[in-house]
């Protein structure tokens, strides 16, 4: 998509910053503590043994807070008032992942009769992609 | 904690019975800023503090641990305000089994004090193991 197809509406950027995280397990502990999380597949080193991935791993609704923080970097903190995403997690981010998040836009949708911006969401740590989903922002919000 | 079982999980149920109320307190916001690296402070709460409000809520289902997250859509219908109360109330509208791991779906919805919605969205989730 060119630049002015964001830029010419609204104040929008055709290009979405990268915010990097590093995960490792005192940052899934703190966010257990902060999510009231404490899921064992999240912070049971034991119990994750049992589990599908063999030990423990980060919350998704931590990835998706990542992934809030850059739309609101790039909307200037519009993305909290009227911002939307639909993903799926299709893989987990494991203690030492550095997760990095970023986007790019897909073109112009229209919802609810206002004109908005449909960007594909890039989420990976460690080379793998961690989910597949899209950010819905409205243009000039 | 008594965990329901997969099968006692019913479509249309809605969960908790009365709206759980969330006050968006200062140190609930600072503890979630903090957790996930973000250096923003200001007099709105960050939208995603959604992921923790999401989290008392889906505890009001009482699944067993061990659970994962599959699929999340949420939209913002407002900022959240630091001091304010919600009511979050959520719904079962479907349940399938895929690739031998049972799934439960549910809606929900969080309104301000005013009844203004501030989010809505569907969760997916794994079920975990039943106990």
């Amino acid at each position: 998509m060119s630049a002015d197809i964001s830029k010419g509406a609204g104040q929008l950027s055709a290009k979405l910053p990268v915010i990097v995280r590093p995960v490792d397990q005192a940052r899934i502990d703190r966010y257990a503590a902060a999510s009231h999380d404490f899921n064992p597949i999240h912070v049971d080193p034991e119990f994750s043994k049992t589990g599908p991935f063999g030990r423990p791993i980060g919350h998704g609704l931590m990835t998706l807070a990542f992934v809030s923080q850059m739309l609101n970097e790039w909307s200037d903190g519009a993305f909290d008032a009227c911002g939307e995403i639909d993903i799926t997690f299709i893989a987990p981010v494991f203690a030492g992942d550095v997760v990095e998040v970023t986007g790019e836009i897909e073109g112009k949708v229209e919802r609810d009769g206002e004109d908005c911006l449909r960007v594909k969401l890039l989420v990976s740590a460690g080379g793998r992609q961690i989910l597949a989903g899209y950010a819905i922002q409205p243009v000039g919000a | 904690m008594n965990y329901r079982r997969y099968d006692e999980v019913v479509v249309g149920d809605v969960f908790p019975a009365d709206p759980l109320r969330f006050e968006v307190t200062q140190a609930v916001v600072d503890s979630f800023l903090e957790a996930t690296g973000n250096e923003r402070r200001g007099k709105d709460a960050p939208s995603m503090l959604a992921s923790v409000y999401l989290v008392d809520l889906l505890s009001a289902r009482q699944s067993p641990p061990g659970g994962i997250h599959a699929k999340q859509s949420i939209r913002f219908f407002r900022s959240l305000k630091v001091g304010e109360t919600i009511s979050i109330q959520a719904r079962v509208v479907e349940k399938y089994i895929r690739k031998e791991r049972p799934y439960v779906v549910s809606d929900f919805e969080a309104k301000g004090e005013d009844g203004t919605s501030v989010s809505s969205g569907r969760i997916t989730s794994i079920w975990g193991k039943d106990q």
